[in-house]
């Protein structure tokens, strides 16, 4: 199966002197879950918003479904990847859980039918429909994780990348999140997970690709 | 015998709950003795750390019946500056328990409260960043450091009050494996020293040294073996 | 060596920044105004400023440079007319001159300002609460000071996770636009709450407000340079206040 994410040489620096990524080239590909693992500095955040286009490559190139991701703007590129930031609470946008799901259809002007026939898919399927009118600010930590995907999911892009999606859930939450991954993998939906937690990544990734100081030094599938 | 932590049937409901959250817990601990407490999110750890540490009544406001007695006086009765010279506590967000210019500005602020001289201060500051082995960060920004460091940035903090009693709340949930290395051998230093201390945690790999495992379920406390699934 | 930010006490440079930005606000003549920038251009560097920050910061500011030159031209008629389109004196020198001294006014302002920032927040609220002024206040511009960057990046991830969602911000129409801007602001200001909450709860362990007074591990004194530069910049900022009035008169 071809790359739908391809990074050629990639190099980037947040200051003058120190690469935070030094010529980094990888593929990822639409069937498999990803694992982008490291301690904290080695680089794997960074190249998470390079992938994304948080930020743009000081040299190299990253292409997105054969793309150049330099030519896209942001929303482009969000219908094809979505990202999960490692704080929820900066992409929960309304007041209520229904809300929050209808939000961007609602604003590019989607017929009413067919909102509501995805956010009653969405519900099911992020195991949320109990909590549908619940306001957002009320909900805990996995739950808004949980919402702020199935939100991210209804503008239907092919690709997640996760950023550090197990910080502050306990074991019961963390299994919940791992299903839920799993059942998205499985309707054909690649990710790739960014994670210091070696026990979540071993029940979910195929490929691990570790990092150390800008550089990847080990790539195994 | 009077211990440092003793809980007498606590019950703590929040104002908009309908149900208690804590129902009937009682602990005593002991000097130099470190309690495990383990259970699912929201089962009410944090609410049982902020009743020890006396954020629960004098901070945060519910329906607290029962009594937790530091060293025989109950946290009711005690204000909060008092009872924070005995009981120290570590949250689990590095990033807003910082808010000093410097780590040195910021372990002094505790004393700086409590009208403590200049001289003492300053002896405080250097045995505690010795404690927690930062002495080189004397001067550093406290935004610059790692997320490990912030977190013994914060425990130096609360141990420049001199408490004898040092709860932390799930402080190593957003640490790295190196950082909780380091604040896992800080917590030997502090048993060592003869301090109670209290750890929350979701995460059994995060558990070192220990003398005792408590489960916290339904709003009891009860003895933990084995796994938490 | 030590450098002069680190010798001056943080009161020091609040007199400085004070006399200076009161020259920018009171001078109206250009010649003069170009000699107090000048002149603040020469001490920031003598003490350190980041100069090239500062003039990035006003480059960005061209457009308003250009709404003042045009908004002075129009309806302040001084000065040899440029450039008129029909009975509209769209540009002159006069509003040229005006559009200058605006932009000489806030670069003086700004850059005196990085005089300031050489010394660490808990220095200034030192020198403020050896001023006598309540360390509350004192403290609680620290806290924003500190967290002010923090709200920033949060806001710079929120527009970020916006336009990810398939919303390209800068494509669409205003009104569309500021509905957008709407729901940026619920998750910046729960957000904002959250953290003041935290550490709110994270200073109350630590005794904060425990007595009507605290002691304080950092003192400040003022050595000889500092009551040689006040006094200096203060004499400095009283005669041209004066001399430029008298001027003024005589002039009248």
């Amino acid at each position: 199966m071809l790359a739908f994410i391809k990074l050629e040489n990639v190099t980037f620096s947040y200051f003058k002197d120190k690469n935070a990524v030094k010529n980094i080239s990888f593929q990822l590909k639409k069937n498999e879950v990803a694992a982008l693992i490291g301690p904290n500095g080695s680089g794997k955040t960074t190249l998470g918003k390079l992938i994304i286009g948080m930020l743009k490559p000081n040299d190299g190139k990253i292409f997105i479904d054969g793309i150049d991701n330099n030519k896209m703007t942001l929303g482009q590129i969000g219908s094809r990847i979505g990202y999960l930031f490692q704080n929820p609470d900066c992409q929960i946008f309304t007041t209520t859980v229904i809300d929050e799901l209808a939000f961007i259809l609602k604003f590019k002007g989607a017929p009413e039918e067919e909102i509501k026939k995805n956010i009653s898919e969405t519900l099911e399927l992020f195991d949320l429909a109990d909590l549908q009118n619940s306001y957002t600010f009320n909900l805990s930590q996995g739950e808004k994780q949980r919402l702020a995907i199935a939100a991210i999911m209804m503008g239907d892009p092919q690709y997640l990348i996760l950023d550090e999606p197990t910080s502050g859930l306990d074991m019961e939450r963390k299994a919940k999140l791992v299903n839920i991954l799993q059942n998205l993998v499985q309707s054909g939906i690649g990710m790739m997970v960014i994670s210091h937690d070696r026990a979540f990544i071993d029940l979910i990734a195929a490929k691990k690709i570790k990092m150390l100081e800008g550089e990847i030094i080990e790539e195994n599938c | 015998m009077i211990f440092p932590v003793e809980i007498k049937n606590l019950h703590f409901t929040y104002p908009e709950s309908k149900k208690s959250i804590l129902n009937g817990i009682e602990l005593r601990i002991n000097k130099g003795e470190v309690i495990t407490i383990v259970g699912l999110s929201g089962c009410g750890k944090s609410t049982l750390c902020y009743c020890i540490c006396g954020i629960i009544p004098h901070v945060f406001e519910g329906d607290m019946q029962g009594e937790v007695l530091i060293f025989g006086n109950s946290t009711k009765n005690m204000k909060l500056p008092v009872i924070s010279t005995n009981v120290g506590i570590v949250f689990q967000d590095p990033d807003t328990q910082l808010f000093s210019p410097t780590v040195e500005d910021e372990i002094a602020f505790g004393p700086e409260n409590l009208c403590v001289e200049r001289d003492e201060i300053g002896k405080r500051i250097s045995k505690n960043l010795e404690l927690v082995a930062m002495e080189k960060n004397r001067y550093a920004n406290p935004e610059n450091i790692s997320g490990g460091e912030k977190q013994l940035i914060a425990l130096a903090s609360t141990l420049s009050l001199n408490p004898q009693i040092i709860i932390f709340d799930e402080a190593m949930s957003q640490i790295d494996d190196a950082g909780k290395l380091k604040i896992k051998k800080a917590i030997r230093d502090l048993k060592a020293a003869e301090k109670a201390i209290i750890m929350v945690e979701h995460d059994l790999a995060n558990i070192d040294v220990v003398d005792r495992v408590m489960l916290l379920k339904e709003g009891e406390l009860t003895g933990f073996k084995g796994s938490l699934q | 060596m030590k450098k002069i930010a680190d010798i001056l006490d943080p009161r020091t440079k609040i007199v400085m920044v004070l006399c200076v930005s009161t020259l920018a606000v009171f001078v109206q003549n250009i010649y003069i105004l170009f000699s107090v920038f000048s002149f603040t251009i020469l001490i920031t560097a003598l003490i350190g400023g980041n100069l090239l920050l500062v003039a990035k910061k006003i480059g960005k500011m061209w457009y308003l440079f250009i709404l003042i030159v045009i908004v002075q031209s129009i309806f302040v008629h001084s000065g040899k007319i440029l450039v008129k389109i029909g009975s509209f004196q769209l540009l002159t020198l006069g509003g040229i001159l005006l559009g200058v001294e605006f932009i000489l006014r806030i670069f003086i302002i700004i850059s005196s300002a990085t005089i300031l920032s050489t010394s660490s927040s808990r220095e200034i609220i030192q020198g403020m609460v050896q001023w006598k002024i309540p360390y509350e206040i004192a403290f609680m511009v620290s806290v924003a000071i500190r967290f002010l960057p923090v709200l920033g990046r949060e806001l710079k991830d929120v527009v970020t996770a916006v336009q990810l969602r398939g919303i390209d911000l800068y494509r669409i129409q205003i009104k569309k636009r500021l509905k957008i801007y709407y729901f940026i602001f619920t998750p910046v200001i729960i957000g904002a709450i959250r953290k003041a909450q935290k550490l709110s709860t994270a200073m109350e362990t630590r005794a904060f407000r425990a007595y009507p007074n605290r002691t304080s591990y950092l003192v400040l004194k003022m050595n000889n340079i500092d009551y040689w530069v006040i006094v200096i910049f203060s004499v400095m900022t009283i005669s041209v206040i004066i001399l430029y009035y008298v001027f003024l008169r005589r002039l009248i």
